[in-house]
């Protein structure tokens, strides 16, 4: 994770973000600092990379890159004002012992953001990545290369959830979150064969930002949860614990926006569940 | 037709990618042929497949181009057209691609660019400002010129989809047919040419045969009616014209039918000695010097028209363009928006303006020889559509179908 000592919303490059309404420092820091406390208490480790002025955006840590085990896959971004976070994430994980490798020049990739994995035991892990809006599909292929992992492609259809990381939740092998509004039908087909019993999300409960959900285990950290999700998760064993992350949906950016998880392993022989 | 070809490569199969990519081909009613396909042994092993698209116009190919790169589709190959910068004003670089009438597009930076005015024989000049046909006179030093035939594609002339306009005639050229039918069709597509939007120009090259004939004062009518939008002619075609409304003859014989006067050869010589004294046409119109014929109607109606000169004209009338290259250009500059070209009993103007029209021009050519509409045709005018017969029985029907309107 990465604290918000220089957050702040100076540019728009997403329909979340107004200039006009500003988050309040304090109140952002002492969220932040909410969510660090609720991860660790549900039982995750958090290192902080250090921020850095004039990259407002550089909380939302998911966008870095892709780990997998101790490599990590540095992001293209989009947009400018993002681009001058990499150097400096890549050498936070450079210097952790990390092997960064890079994709090829050409298209966008923005992390962990548009690339989530499915772990199911007994099967190979799959990375499902988003695309349109921040991601270009032409990475898909490298990434799969990269990282030695099979790569399922989905279009993002709505541009309010520009990430996949904002309709797409995978809870554990057989379950996700999903928000059918921010797929095409081809993309909630390749869901559906991936994701035996999803919780398909309604576009209003999907816009409180519920599916950018950390999960730690068998606790899932929301941002909101509406109140069927909440009982259809507890349900299923969950247990849901929501963090007031207010000042950083300003930016269009929730719990799991704020967090890139690094104990992910996309190798074939690993049948652990990551976060 | 324009054909491409994509290469899509990754986890495509699993992704859905290809069946997507595929139906997103059909919905934009272009289609598709798989040249070759690689399928992954495994999972993790990237599939690929290289597909040949076809669309009936750069627009669409273009459109889908852009939708497909999004799925991860790339082109492949380059075959954009190769242009080389022009070196001395009026000449061209060698190689350089030579222009039909017919639609053409240019590819350039991977994508198809319409040609906006088609001219047979000219040069192609592709600039930020789109492709365009330049005569050779035309070029500049700098000028970026397509050279070769890679990247250029030029649509055959496609017959079905103009049914409407020829469906009535299916030989080129005919002297075997009603005329009363074929000229309320003619009249119909002048209708339809002003009715389009935007609206189509109709255009009018008159032969002195016109005046000779008596239909001067048909085509008059038309123009005064405003069915004519531009009209080419000769110094032949404009003197009579304003010799028979000024004198009564036509070369010096009587339009009403009596004995040639005294004197009367030299008739025309009088009408355009007297239009120079007032220093142009409109200018005799406005002082009363002449108060009727086409020339007349034209000038009040502020129809443009375009006096192209040649080596035998007497005078000529102070209209006329002497310089036959200055002459073609400005009759260049009046065919943008022309949808309909009367081609009227002139073999000379007839053929100088069909080698500036584009194909898609409706062109009728009313000549009493079908030898004209032949050589039209020979000279690359395909789209020249012949009525063979007399010009003036021709304009009477036709102002009488349309200035009932």
């Amino acid at each position: 994770m990465c604290p918000p000592d220089n957050f702040g919303v100076v540019y728009e490059i997403n329909p979340w973000m107004h200039t006009e309404v500003g988050p309040d420092p304090d109140l952002a820091r002492a969220q932040f600092d909410n969510l660090v406390a609720t991860l660790t208490a549900s039982g995750a480790e958090v290192e902080m990379l250090p921020s850095e002025t004039g990259l407002p955006d550089m909380v939302f840590t998911a966008n870095a890159g892709v780990v997998s085990g101790g490599t990590f896959v540095p992001a293209r971004f989009r947009h400018p004002q993002r681009q001058g976070e990499t150097p400096l994430d890549t050498a936070w994980f450079r210097s952790n012992g990390y092997d960064v490798r890079e994709l090829p020049a050409g298209g966008c990739q923005e992390g962990a953001g548009d690339a989530l994995p499915i772990f199911s035991p007994g099967i190979r892990p799959v990375l499902v990545c988003g695309y349109r809006f921040r991601s270009d599909i032409s990475t898909h292929g490298a990434i799969s290369s990269l990282l030695g992992v099979p790569t399922r492609s989905v279009e993002l259809a709505d541009d309010r959830f520009y990430h996949l990381d904002l309709c797409f939740c995978p809870l554990n092998g057989r379950r996700a979150m999903v928000a059918s509004a921010g797929f095409d039908r081809y993309g909630m087909a390749v869901i559906e064969s991936l994701v035996p019993e999803p919780l398909i999300l309604d576009t209003e409960e999907a816009l409180s930002f519920c599916a950018n959900s950390v999960v730690v285990g068998d606790v899932v950290v929301m941002p909101a949860c509406p109140p069927r999700v909440g009982r259809i998760l507890e349900s299923w064993g969950f247990s849901v614990v929501v963090v007031d992350v207010g000042e950083f949906l300003k930016a269009g950016g929730g719990c799991r926006c704020l967090t890139l998880a690094l104990d992910v392993d996309l190798s074939d022989t690993c049948d652990s569940q990551a976060t | 037709m324009i054909t491409e070809t994509v290469e899509l490569a990754g986890h495509i199969l699993d992704s859905l990618t290809l069946p997507k990519v595929l139906d997103m081909v059909i919905s934009r009613e272009a289609d598709y042929r798989i040249v070759e396909m690689e399928v992954g042994r495994t999972n993790l092993d990237p599939s690929r497949v290289l597909l040949e698209l076809t669309t009936g116009d750069s627009e669409t190919m273009n459109k889908l181009i852009a939708e497909l790169h999004i799925q991860g589709a790339n082109l492949v190959g380059d075959a954009d057209a190769e242009v080389v910068a022009c070196e001395t004003a009026g000449v061209l670089p060698a190689g350089f691609y030579a222009t039909t009438n017919l639609p053409t597009r240019v590819r350039i930076g991977g994508t198809w660019i319409e040609v906006s005015y088609p001219e047979m024989d000219c040069a192609l000049v592709v600039d930020e400002t789109g492709a365009r046909a330049v005569p050779m006179h035309a070029v500049r030093p700098g000028d970026p010129v397509v050279v070769g035939q890679r990247g250029v594609t030029v649509e055959p002339p496609r017959r079905a989809r103009d049914r409407s306009a020829f469906e009535f005639m299916n030989s080129d050229a005919s002297s075997e047919k009603p005329k009363g039918l074929i000229v309320a069709r003619v009249a119909d597509r002048v209708r339809a040419a002003h009715r389009a939007t935007p609206p189509g120009k109709v255009l009018a090259v008159c032969g002195p045969a016109v005046i000779h004939t008596g239909a001067g004062p048909d085509l008059a009518r038309l123009v005064a009616a405003g069915w004519i939008d531009v009209l080419f002619a000769g110094n032949g075609f404009a003197t009579h014209d304003i010799e028979s409304n000024m004198l009564g003859t036509s070369l010096g014989v009587s339009m009403a039918g009596e004995a040639s006067g005294e004197e009367g050869h030299s008739n025309h010589l009088v009408a355009i000695n007297e239009v120079r004294r007032h220093g142009s046409i409109a200018a005799a119109v406005k002082r009363g010097a002449l108060t009727g014929g086409v020339m007349f109607e034209c000038c009040t109606h502020h129809v443009p028209f375009v006096l192209g000169g040649s080596v035998r004209d007497d005078g000529p009338l102070p209209d006329v363009i002497t310089d036959v290259v200055a002459a073609a250009d400005a009759m260049r500059s009046h065919l943008p928006g022309v949808g309909v070209a009367l081609m009227l009993a002139s073999t000379l103007h007839a053929i100088a303006t069909g080698n500036l029209l584009a194909a898609s021009v409706e062109t009728f050519c009313i000549d009493i020889n079908q030898a004209v509409v032949t050589k039209l045709a020979d000279r690359g005018s395909h789209q020249a559509l012949g009525i063979v017969t007399d010009v003036g029985l021709f304009l009477r029907e036709l102002a009488d179908n349309l200035c009932r309107d």
